[in-house]
């Protein structure tokens, strides 16, 4: 694959909706199943992810004709695994109340498949500012797909919304449970899938 | 064999460089870390106390750190404390080292404030003033008075013990006659769900109100927690008075209930505690018996 011929703000609303990494790529499905369960969670993780995904894009995009290509994997992993604990120390020292609810996934994201999938397929073929808004929209796209699942599951789990009691009763307990993320995930995923093929089917009939 | 020595130096290099990028956050964030954590500790001590943002500690509570040492001499140990003590209305402190039958072996005045006395660096240098020597000297813990005007309140003690899978921090709050005010559990790595309950209200404060006497033979049982006990742990102050005398009159003696499934976990806090109180207890006792004995001023 050559550079990329896409403008800065296609890269960025590519990677919320047309290449959403959850619901599109189905990359990084362990967080998206697994700490869904309150918008707050979603949202701090998503950050997190964000500021990582952005920092390795940029550091690889950098350093990408001084990587030997047998190498490659073992280079992301420690530029991932490098901002994964700067982020974790900044995290640790100025936000200590944030940090006790996700320091322990925090440490998970070197292992997030989206981070490295992105590091392979565009980063290390593409320049910096490119790769710093590819990670921007990679990142809020991920952002974005863990705060709605996050925001049924709360709503339909708890009766919660960011914390605050909304319904006052709990309409289906199963939603807190992990096997709830799937169909959650799942059915987001099919909803993609119909927007898309709406959009081209209209697009085709107006062509 | 060329390409062997590039993949080994561009790997060698990145390596370098993470660690330079980490080596950098680590200088800037590890102040920010260590205040943290230090007023963390500060308002865990006060709330054990009882103080709090609603109900802020008076003006004449004062905590004092006492710390101790072990004095390595000639093939001799020694205990060596160093106890705050006030000398015309000045703060100080004075190491004291004990032989192990507590028997006072010297007195050394240090020239040291207490908050400088707070900071590692300093406390060691001012140790090795005080002994003129620099062998032998190994720093063991920090006990902490509080003291209301010229009352003994409580004693905290942070301190350690072996959990389920690491270590647990915890800080534990003593009355004066040993008897537990309070429990906090500071960092542990137990597992989430099943031993990382230890930090619970429902098991925590089940240690609060435990006599002495009744710590030294305190057990684990393995029974369901009842519900309206469980209900008083969960928030003691909360309940009115009455309701909570009667439920502390009725389970205030039992054994500690153990968490589900963690009985391993409940059982490492368990003995930890009674271990940290005992020795605790005994330790302060001789060093009293000292204070008393040489009239020192001690501020403990």
């Amino acid at each position: 694959m050559a550079a990329t011929k896409k403008t800065n703000s296609q890269l960025v609303l590519d990677g919320i909706f047309l290449e959403n990494p959850i619901f599109r790529l189905a990359l990084s499905m362990c967080p998206a199943v697994g700490l869904t369960t309150s918008i707050k969670n979603g949202l701090l993780l998503g950050t997190a992810v964000l500021f990582v995904q952005v920092f390795s894009s940029c550091t690889i995009a950098a350093i990408k004709n001084f990587i030997h290509p047998r190498i490659r994997i073992p280079t992301y992993t420690l530029t991932i695994a490098t901002w994964v604990t700067v982020i974790d120390l900044v995290l640790a020292a100025y936000v200590p109340d944030a940090y006790k609810q996700v320091g322990l996934f925090v440490k998970l994201i070197v292992a997030f498949a989206i981070i490295t999938m992105r590091l392979e397929m565009f980063a290390c073929k593409n320049s910096v500012s490119a790769s710093w808004w590819d990670g921007i929209g990679m990142g809020f796209g991920f952002m974005f797909g863990m705060v709605t699942i996050g925001f049924v599951r709360e709503l339909l789990g708890s009766g919660m919304l960011l914390g605050y009691d909304v319904l006052g009763f709990k309409p289906l307990l199963f939603f807190v449970l992990p096997a709830a993320g799937f169909f959650c995930v799942g059915i987001m995923m099919a909803m993609f899938n119909y927007v898309e093929v709406v959009y081209n089917r209209r697009k085709e009939s107006k062509s | 064999m060329n390409e062997f020595v590039k993949i080994t130096f561009r790997l060698t290099l990145s390596c370098l460089m993470a660690a330079l990028v980490m080596g950098t956050a680590f200088i800037f964030t590890d102040k920010a870390k260590k205040h943290n954590e230090h007023v963390n500790v500060q308002t865990t001590m006060l709330s054990l106390l009882g103080y709090s943002d609603l109900n802020p500690a008076p003006k004449e509570l004062k905590l004092y750190s006492l710390y101790r040492y072990i004095i390595e001499e000639k093939g001799t140990t020694y205990l060596g404390y160093m106890v705050p003590v006030t000398e015309s209305g000045k703060e100080s402190y004075e190491l004291l080292k004990l032989n192990l039958e507590g028997k006072l072996m010297q007195r050394v005045p240090m020239n040291i404030s207490p908050d400088a006395a707070a900071e590692d660096a300093e406390r060691a240098t001012a140790m090795k003033e005080a002994l003129k020597t620099e062998q032998g000297i190994a720093y063991q813990d920090r006990t902490v008075v509080a003291r209301l005007g010229d009352q003994r309140l409580a004693y905290l003690l942070p301190g350690k013990f072996g959990g389920f899978k690491t270590f647990i921090n915890v800080i534990l709050s003593l009355n004066p006659d040993f008897a537990i005010r309070g429990l906090e559990i500071m960092e542990h790595e137990e597992d989430p769900g099943l031993g990382a309950e230890i930090s619970q209200n429902y098991f925590k404060n089940q240690f609060r109100n435990k006599s002495f006497e009744r710590l030294k033979s305190l057990d684990v049982i393995k029974e369901p927690l009842p519900d309206e006990y469980r209900a008083y742990l969960n928030a003691p102050d909360k309940m009115d008075k009455d309701k909570a005398d009667a439920i502390i009159k009725q389970y205030g003696e039992k054994d500690i209930y153990a968490l589900t499934g963690s009985t391993i976990s409940s059982r490492s806090v368990t003995d930890g505690v009674k271990n940290m109180v005992k020795r605790f207890a005994y330790r302060i006792q001789v060093l009293n018996d000292v204070i008393a004995d040489q009239k020192i001023p001690a501020l403990i």
